[in-house]
């Protein structure tokens, strides 16, 4: 019962944390270079591990469909299956738990730190506002940066996919793209997308909500990072099962 | 020295900050019961206590980094405590606060931690501030530091660019926290002498929150004694001899390296 006071508790602040960084941000002057820096820092920085997530994600989808279809004579649709997997699920939250870990621990560790160190208070007694220096040009990047390199993502996985398909199953390259092209639609696209605009906000609100919330010293910041990447990868696993629920549910 | 130790004697003139009545806890814990204290303009006073004992967050109070749960709070003749953020800008142009181990922004320059204050309260065009930090470095005896990253300084260094960042943007009041704590002898001296000349120089109100005896007594012009969850001494140093309070006189004497009979 504590416990679920403490996360309805944790909730109402992470909500009252995301209106606070919202008019922050739109408060004059809006800075702009501190968002294109976490851009920068975050979010293009983190293009090496989505590719090779979504690389061996294509390919082993493939491998598993071609294989595992094949005494049912259904090989031939591994195509179709692999380009909605990775474009409507493992894209977008395979990017979302990648870039979790890496960006939400570090926007953690490093607000923890600055907590600790009084920099953050430094911050308030020199006349400006942490939620708007610190939290709002992170959430806003992570937000940015998710769908495109959930893009990316959806890119690359197909693409391992046909390499596994060409293989296994002997399809050519053209014959792979056509039934990837009657397969998706935008909505699928879409679907992906918006999951990870969602995913984008969790990470970044989550990783500095618990950066701020560091206490004890050195040893906190351990702590924090840990809970970190923990309480982010829960929320990304849960909250994309409601929003595909909602999705599927409004656009079939 | 009259001017100085005339603020001890019971004062003509309006005090520039009071505490009244103030409590705070934290969780269970019980940091202050009823803290009363008033400080008046130009004096330099010192807060004494031990180790968590809270010293800080009675200054942290002041500029609304931590709030009190009940008393009042007066700056400049404003309640402090019923302040939001924005109001408190007011308070914290007017009250500069040097942080502990200097709480310098490691990701910036010491040029752009000096400039920030003065970027957020846009005091000046760029070639402006450039000269003011010029200025604010050269008196922390730190002149042509200004492109080094916080991380290439030494503890004594952080602090005194900590201290030229808080003078910047030209405060009435000045907060040092623990200034001198983990510092070897030469920077404590230093620290102690700057906090002497910027009050000299500047004219400004200091309030020192501090368990080093030395630097007490080399810089200030009142002691405040901060125990059993109150403030429970005020006077000059003499007047500590003539305390009742055998706490406030054994932390005092045993600061000084005065041995006590009355504990051997």
């Amino acid at each position: 019962m504590e416990g679920f006071i403490t996360l309805l508790r944790d909730a109402g602040a992470v909500a009252i944390l995301t209106v606070r960084a919202f008019f922050a941000f739109f408060k004059a002057p809006i800075e702009i270079t501190p968002v294109t820096y976490q851009l920068d820092h975050s979010g293009i920085r983190s293009w090496s591990i989505t590719v090779l997530t979504a690389l061996f994600t294509g390919m082993v989808l493939a491998l598993q469909f071609a294989t595992g279809l094949e005494p049912y004579g259904g090989s031939m649709y591994t195509g179709k299956l692999v380009s909605l997997g990775i474009v409507r699920e493992l894209g977008p939250t395979l990017t979302a738990l990648l870039v979790g870990g890496r960006v939400g621990s570090g926007f953690a560790a490093e607000l923890g730190s600055m907590v600790v160190s009084e920099q953050v208070d430094a911050i308030r007694s020199l006349g400006a506002d942490p939620i708007k220096k610190l939290v709002a040009p992170r959430v806003l990047a992570c937000i940015i940066a998710l769908p495109l390199l959930t893009i990316l993502a959806d890119g690359v996985g197909v693409f391992g996919g046909l390499l596994i398909t060409m293989r296994e199953v002997g399809v050519t390259a053209k014959f792979f793209f056509t039934q990837v092209k009657d397969t998706l639609g935008m909505v699928d696209l879409l679907h992906g997308l918006a999951k990870s605009v969602f995913f984008g906000y969790f990470i970044g609100i989550l990783g500095c909500f618990i950066g701020l919330n560091t206490t004890g010293g050195t040893e906190g910041v351990g702590q924090s990072t840990t809970k970190a990447v923990v309480t982010t990868a829960i929320t990304l696993l849960v909250s994309n099962y409601v929003l595909s629920t909602i999705f599927v549910a409004i656009y079939g | 020295m009259d001017e100085r130790t005339d603020t001890s004697s019971p004062p003509t003139r309006e005090p520039l900050i009071e505490f009244t009545g103030v409590k705070k806890r934290f969780g269970p814990k019980v940091i202050y019961e009823d803290a009363t204290l008033s400080i008046y303009p130009g004096e330099t006073i010192t807060i004494l206590g031990g180790s968590g004992t809270g010293k800080s967050v009675l200054i942290k109070m002041l500029i609304g980094l931590l709030r009190a749960d009940a008393g009042s709070i007066k700056a400049f003749g404003h309640e402090v405590t019923t302040m939001n953020e924005a109001q408190l800008l007011s308070v914290r142009t007017r009250i500069a606060m040097l942080f502990q181990s200097g709480a310098l922004f490691d990701s910036l320059t010491v040029e752009q931690n000096i400039k920030y204050p003065l970027r957020e309260h846009a005091w000046g065009t760029d070639a402006q501030m450039k000269a003011r930090v010029e200025e604010v470095l050269e008196m922390v005896g730190m002149p042509g530091s200004q492109k080094l990253k916080p991380a290439e300084l030494s503890g004594g260094m952080r602090k005194r660019v900590g201290l030229a960042r808080a003078i910047a943007i030209q405060p009435e009041v000045i907060l040092y926290d623990e200034p001198t704590t983990g510092l070897d002898p030469v920077n404590v001296r230093r620290i102690n002498g700057l906090i002497l000349s910027l009050q000299a120089k500047l004219g400004v109100t200091s309030i020192v929150v501090t368990h080093d005896m030395d630097s007490c007594f080399t810089v200030t012009d009142r002691i405040a004694m901060l125990y059993d969850k109150r403030i429970a001494f005020v006077g000059t140093a003499d007047e500590t001899e003539t305390c009742t309070i055998p706490y406030v006189r054994e932390f005092i004497r045993g600061g000084r390296g005065v041995l006590s009979e009355d504990v051997t």
